[in-house]
């Protein structure tokens, strides 16, 4: 392991311990152990926000103990910590508010490290496959909670799934990459969509139509945003802390387009990352607030992901133009810019920062005007069991959009 | 490592796609494949070649070995002509 692996563990262990601490703070522990129980015990498909399903407390506790336990499996598998590995653990962390829960992800884990066995590979070469393919685990908790079967038969089918998807993650995720060529950072979540795709058409000829959902919280803007406003803080005074070049290094992390792989904690170091992932935090915590949205748990995981990939690609020259594309539609469309589907659209859509890294902020509007729109059209062919909808969404307007725009540039070159 | 040398063809290819980008029109490969490693000898010409290309390319050399990222993400290396992708080139060597 590199030297300074134990302060990156440090600081993100510290983090993730800040929600356990944050929930313990919000709620009593039998509210807590209530809420968990009302968590776990039903389905999880779009959107499910945990913290109308069983409270702040226990919705921050699941995701402060899930963010542990994966990171517990990182330290075993002595993993250096590099821009993936915060990437992967904070869309763990934000997908903790969302459907992912401390029972529904290791099916799917489980499925992937019987992949690596049937390769006789290493299962470390396929674990952030594993955590960014956990995104489908509303496919298992969809079969097991339903009333189709007996209990005995629905543990045993759902599990069976759970194990395939985590068995054909691997060879699709890394096929899938072409299609975008790296234009989107939500690799898995296309991936994923085109496995929920195929697995639900399946359902549904046999009659099963899982069932999306609508649990939406709000109120609760003032407590959430002052947790993320000590967290973010803290991010940018630790990153100067530990790098007092930090700022000099930002300046050169807004350089970089964002396409994969574009591993900041490498490049620069994880002082100016930190920096970064605390700017980002406040930017997109900020757009929520100035729109009139909620700080609940689908859109907590909108901000804990944008921050994660702020050290894996994201900065504010390339997000921005993509807030501002999902903004533009809001004016001409026919939705609210606050309209739930739509924040996470904005939120989300930031996977596509480096259409506008690579080609320049308006090709970064133009991809946010149509993510938009894309998005919302494509949630019905996986029926909600694909956490990362904007990431199958963003996936297919990258592959649509950086042909086009490359034919112009080819010409504008010439 | 599976598809090696598939592997070695888009690191070639990476390599070419740099230094066609700094203007070279005179470049040379050697690839050797010999019992225990393999060896690739690469020299060309460049038009222009600043010191932050210059910096870039050795920063992106010098990515420690990492299979996990390489196993995932290693498809996308070769696979696009609007930039390189040398981050992927550095990280696949073993040391």
């Amino acid at each position: 392991m590199e030297p300074n692996n134990k302060i990156k563990i440090t600081v993100i262990t510290i983090y993730a311990a800040s929600l356990v601490a944050f929930g313990f703070i919000v709620d009593t522990p039998y509210e807590i152990a209530a809420g968990l129980l009302r968590i776990l015990t039903r389905p999880d498909t779009l959107v499910t926000d945990y913290i109308g399903v069983g409270g702040m407390g226990a919705a921050f506790v699941n995701s402060g103990l899930l963010t542990l336990m994966f990171i517990f499996i990182l330290y075993k598998l002595k993993l250096n910590y590099s821009g993936v590995t915060i990437a992967a653990l904070f869309t763990i962390s934000g997908f903790a508010f969302f459907g992912k829960n401390i029972v529904n992800v290791w099916v799917i884990v489980l499925g992937v490290f019987v992949y690596a066995r049937f390769q006789k590979e290493k299962f470390a070469k396929y674990v952030y496959i594993a955590l960014f393919g956990t995104a489908l685990s509303p496919l298992v908790t969809e079969i097991l909670f339903s009333d189709i079967w007996s209990l005995s038969m629905r543990i045993v089918v759902s599990v069976l799934i759970g194990l395939a998807v985590g068995f054909i993650l691997p060879p699709l995720s890394t096929f899938l990459l072409r299609a975008h060529q790296g234009f989107n950072l939500y690799n898995i979540g296309f991936t994923a969509g085109i496995i929920g795709t195929m697995f639900v058409s399946v359902f549904k000829s046999y009659g099963f139509f899982p069932e999306s959902q609508m649990i939406w919280s709000t109120g609760n803007n003032f407590t959430i945003a002052c947790y993320l406003a000590v967290v973010f803080i803290s991010m940018i005074v630790a990153g100067f802390y530990l790098d007092r070049d930090s700022l000099s290094k930002l300046k050169n992390i807004f350089e970089y387009p964002g396409r994969l792989i574009e591993d900041f904690v490498f490049l620069e170091g994880i002082g100016p990352t930190l920096v970064n992932m605390g700017l980002n935090g406040i930017i997109a915590t900020t757009y929520v607030i100035i729109v009139r949205g909620a700080i609940n748990g689908p859109t907590l995981a909108g901000i804990f992901t944008i921050v994660g990939f702020s050290a894996f690609g994201k900065h504010c020259r390339n997000i921005i133009p993509i807030f501002i594309g999902v903004f533009l539609g809001s004016l001409t469309k026919v939705w609210a810019i606050n309209d739930p589907a739509i924040l996470l659209a904005a939120l989300f859509g930031t996977c596509l920062a480096p259409i506008a890294g690579e080609f320049g902020w308006i090709y970064g509007v133009i991809a946010g005007f149509v993510h938009s729109s894309v998005v919302l059209n494509v949630g019905i062919l996986h029926g909600g069991t694909n956490l990362y909808n904007n990431g199958f969404s963003a996936g297919l307007v990258a592959a649509f959009l950086v042909p086009v725009i490359n034919a112009f540039r080819k010409e504008e070159v010439e | 490592m599976k598809h090696v040398n598939k592997r070695m063809c888009k690191i070639v290819d990476e390599f070419f796609t740099y230094f066609v980008d700094i203007g070279a029109n005179n470049i040379t490969a050697n690839f050797k494949d010999t019992d225990d490693h393999y060896r690739l000898y690469l020299k060309s010409n460049y038009k222009t070649m600043d010191k932050k290309k210059l910096d870039q390319l050795i920063k992106y050399l010098n990515y420690p070995k990492s299979e996990e990222i390489e196993n995932y993400y290693g498809e996308l290396a070769g696979e696009s002509d609007i930039d390189t992708k040398l981050t992927l080139v550095g990280l696949m060597p073993n040391r």
